[in-house]
């Protein structure tokens, strides 16, 4: 069993990674009704701008704080040059925007960076590992780990007990009440997609380091983060970090006994866990309960 | 149809004519049959496309996996069973229909984004099938088989006549289309398109209903797959994937949904502009995906739908037509309600 | 004539926190009119939604007809004689007036799943229910109109003979005069009127406007924060004191 527990580790971090993808999605998603195809371009956008920025010789840890921030100030002019007009309208609009959006991206990575991958090393004082009295473990995920940790509590805490988070489920909830109290609804979908996409941007640059960076390697994590809607219950915070630590779990897993179903298994998780609970693991909680 | 019908029949006619004329056309414009071809195949699976979006309102963005099923269940039993021309096409269609059985349920349990979502990630289960199981399907190489003779004969149609045959098709599924839409089926899907909750109340059991138009839209697009791996004598997992349904929801829109020519319209300028910008630029991706940005904010209501709107200001109708519906036709082409 | 044609008993509907509908019952006396009344709020709507299958309620059970419906598909209710209208009206914006009620009437006669089209007699038939509905609510000039560019109260008025299209026993209209315009109320009320007294139909409303209330129906049931404040006549309704204290403003009453 020794060489399943680092496994299981593994998997909880990309787990995490889902989870983390899927609530970026879930808040755009549940507040506007719209499914944003371009979020795996975001994280690789993240990814690129920060080896970009250690390329030119900035600390790594700086681009770490700073590419999340250029990509949040790209992805909020999208949303209110491009995806502001299409709210009132059939999400079919917002699917095919944001999908356009993502072949457009892809291109341009490619163009710029190149087809194939580039290397993106953590920088050194995350290399190395740690023991963890049973086994030793790579420094980088751990950090990883860690990262997305803190993440995922600063975003319960944000959405649950801070003024803004409150109004955006509230908004979530009936965002013609939250017109009608003065919210300037506007705004408050910019905010909101702006903090999905800064979510997206540190998991890009984590995710650079440790699963490559690529023209696709954001759109990668993009189907686990749908089933990982899914699976968790669709707008449920909670959900999103079950069913993606369910998931990253399952597929690690999967992966050291079974190679060839690593893909599946998320979809087989996925349709026995809606043929038992039709809603998801957390669904009928409400959104973001 | 929003025209008359005697003008929908003109326009009808005048493009088969073209389109029977097209391998005379064809290379005189460069351009290679095969690409009218898949004019032809890609505006079926269009049309597939646009019964849900257009007439029963809910939103396909998994369809390709029914595209995928229809070429791979022709390339396999090509391959493993040595079946015929027809037989293949019509084991892909059973393909195609099986998978609908199979993830319908699922995806019927919710509507909107949701139902899009769940339809993304249930399509793709095949993908993976497709790409995993290297050892049947060839896995991402994908899986190269020959275009068998026609049953009885000891003919194998070369690209020119296939192209004959898939007009055949092409007009078929026209045909059935427009009878379907207009038939007391088609109009209960516009009612649920237009308001399922009301169709509810008024005695409708919408999800028989819904499922019963994937389950056509599945085999439409099964039979686009099918004819399609034969057409090109290759399945991929790339058939399968979501980007293809994409790109026919594109097609959809880009043309007009709702709109029985529209997923034609859309077909020809994808198919025409990706083969022209494909052989002419290396970064293609970007115009393509500049044609979504620009449909989506620019014609929503898709080219056709956009000079239709046009012709009717000036004639100053509402664009309904004012006679009995059961038989006659009535407003079937709508923008997509917000 | 006292027989029951529909029941409800001890319905519960929350959402989350909000107790929307808390332990009611009613009962509904074949070929009676009868009225709910309550203040915004007092989940008039829920407990609509919840007896014609658009909810589920938390607990309770809904007989109709002496059947056990209470977790009955909505479609079902529809077949048995349920027939119903919304707050908000709920219609097809972007087909004419008649495509609105054919859309009923070809599921009445079992032709809604039918991919040919239907013959020549059927059509006559249906085509003679269509004029008769128009005729009933009064539309016939605008049938070719979609519904979308009519008057609010004509949106009304297309919505009733929608609910009607598929021969219904019991109507449920919720709100039916909300946000008209006082001629339009009028020809409301005459059609909600004649519902009973023409066609002989069951009809159970939700309404604001007491004087309407208490002129067409028999019964009244007033509720309050999710429960039943009280139940009678409407002598009696507008006699009782928990009833003005608590909702009506007693110029309304006392001006009827
Ligand atoms: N879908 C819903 N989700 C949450 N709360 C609801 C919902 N529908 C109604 N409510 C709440 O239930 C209560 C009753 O509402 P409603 O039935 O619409 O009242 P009425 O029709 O009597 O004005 C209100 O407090 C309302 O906010
Ligand atoms: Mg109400």
């Amino acid at each position: 069993m020794a060489h399943v527990a680092p496994e299981i580790f593994n998997g909880l971090i990309l787990g995490a990674f889902f989870a983390v993808v899927a609530i970026g999605l879930s808040l755009i998603m549940n507040l506007t009704g719209t499914i944003n195809l371009a979020h795996g371009s975001f994280m690789t956008l993240a990814g690129y701008l920060a080896f970009a920025m250690v390329s030119a010789g900035t600390n790594w840890w700086f681009a770490l704080a700073a590419a999340p921030i250029l990509t949040v100030i790209v992805g909020v002019a999208v949303e209110r040059t491009l995806i502001r007009p299409l709210y009132r309208r059939d999400p079919v609009y917002s699917l095919l925007l944001t999908f356009g959006l993502s072949l457009i991206a892809e291109e341009v990575y490619r163009l710029i960076w190149g087809t194939n991958g580039v290397p993106f090393s953590p920088p050194p004082s995350l290399q190395g590992s740690v023991s963890l009295g049973f086994t030793d473990f790579p420094a980088f995920r751990l950090f990883i780990a860690g990262a997305l940790l803190v993440i995922i509590v600063a975003l319960v805490v944000f959405l649950q007990r801070t003024r803004l988070g409150l109004r955006l489920r509230a908004a979530v909830q009936d965002s013609e009440m939250i017109a009608a109290l003065g919210t300037n609804t506007q705004l408050l979908y910019m905010l909101n997609f702006g903090l999905g996409i800064l979510i997206a941007g540190v998991a890009g640059v984590l995710a650079a380091g440790l699963l490559g960076l690529n023209p696709q390697s954001g759109n990668a994590l993009l189907m686990p983060a749908f089933v990982t809607v899914i699976v968790g219950g669709m707008g449920s915070l909670l959900g999103a970090v079950a069913g993606g630590l369910l998931i990253g779990v399952a597929i690690s897993v999967t992966t050291l006994f079974l190679p060839a179903f690593s893909e599946i298994v998320m979809y087989i998780l996925m349709a026995v866990i809606l043929l038992i609970r039709p809603r998801g693991l957390f669904g009928e909680e409400g959104i973001f309960g | 149809m929003r025209m008359s019908n005697r003008a929908g029949l003109i326009a009808a006619l005048v493009l088969l004519v073209l389109l029977i004329l097209t391998p005379q056309i064809a290379p005189l414009l460069h351009l290679a049959i095969s690409v009218c071809t898949e004019v032809l195949l890609f505006a079926i699976a269009a049309m597939a496309v646009n019964l849900l979006i257009g007439y029963t309102g809910v939103l396909p963005f998994g369809n390709a996996a029914f595209f995928g099923l229809g070429a791979y269940g022709a390339g396999l039993t090509i391959q493993f069973w040595h079946v015929k021309f027809f037989s293949s096409i019509g084991l892909g269609v059973l393909a195609a229909l099986i998978g609908a059985f199979l993830i319908g349920p699922f995806l019927l349990r919710r509507r909107g984004i949701y139902f899009s979502l769940l339809f993304i990630a249930f399509g793709q289960v095949f993908y993976f099938l497709a790409y995993r199981f290297t050892d049947i399907t060839g896995g991402e190489d994908g899986m190269n088989f020959a275009r068998p003779v026609i049953e009885g004969t000891s003919f194998s149609p070369p690209d020119g006549s296939f192209y004959y045959m898939m007009l055949g098709f092409f007009v078929l599924i026209g045909i059935l289309f427009w009878l379907l839409v207009r038939s007391p089926f088609g109009r209960s899907l516009i009612a649920i398109k237009e308001n399922e909750t009301r169709a509810r109340y008024l005695g409708l059991d919408t999800d028989r209903f819904i499922f019963v138009a994937l389950l056509i839209s599945a085999a439409i697009e099964g039979l686009a797959g099918a004819c399609y791996g034969l057409s090109i004598m290759f399945a991929d997992p790339l058939q399968l994937d979501w980007h293809q349904s994409g790109n026919f929801v594109l097609m959809t829109i880009l043309g007009g949904s709702g709109t029985i020519f529209g997923p034609f319209i859309g077909s020809l300028i994808f198919v025409i502009g990706s083969d022209i910008l494909s052989s002419a630029i290396p970064w293609w991706q970007i115009p393509l995906g500049a044609l979504f940005v620009v449909c989506v904010l620019g014609f929503p209501k898709g080219i056709l739908g956009t000079i239709l709107d046009a012709l009717e200001k000036r004639r100053g109708g509402f664009g309904y037509e004012a006679r009995d519906t059961l038989h006659g036709t009535v407003a079937s082409e709508r923008e997509i309600q917000p | 004539m006292s027989d029951v044609i529909f029941q409800a008993e001890n319905i519960v509907k929350h959402f989350g926190g909000v107790h929307a509908v808390e332990d009611v019952s009613l009962s509904v006396i074949a070929g009676s009119i009868q009225a709910i009344i309550g203040p915004n709020g007092a989940g008039k709507s829920t407990l609509f939604n919840a007896l014609s299958g658009f909810y589920k309620c938390d607990s309770g059970k809904v007989t109709f007809k002496g059947v056990d419906i209470t977790t009955a598909p909505i479609h079902r209710r529809i077949a048995m004689g349920m027939g119903r209208t919304f707050q908000t009206s709920s219609i097809f914006p972007n087909l004419s007036v008649y495509d609105n009620l054919l859309i009923g009437l070809q599921s009445a006669a079992n032709l809604a799943f039918r991919f040919r089209p239907v013959d020549a007699t059927q059509h006559k038939t249906i085509e003679e229910k269509a004029e008769r509905l128009l005729d009933f609510v009064n539309l016939k000039a605008s049938a070719h109109r979609p519904v979308a560019e009519l008057a609010h109260g004509s949106q009304r008025l297309c919505e009733i003979a929608m609910s009607l299209s598929t021969d219904p026993v019991l109507v449920m209209l919720d709100e039916p005069m909300a946000g008209l315009a006082h001629a339009e109320t009028t020809r409301v009320v005459e059609v909600i009127r004649k519902l009973h007294s023409e066609l002989g139909l069951t009809v159970l409303f939700v309404e604001h406007n007491m004087r309407v209330v208490l002129s067409l129906a028999q019964r009244i049931m007033v509720l309050d924060r999710g429960r039943v404040l009280a139940e009678g006549t409407p002598a009696e309704i507008s006699a009782n004191e928990a009833v003005r204290d608590a909702y009506i403003g007693k110029e309304v009453i006392e001006s009827v």
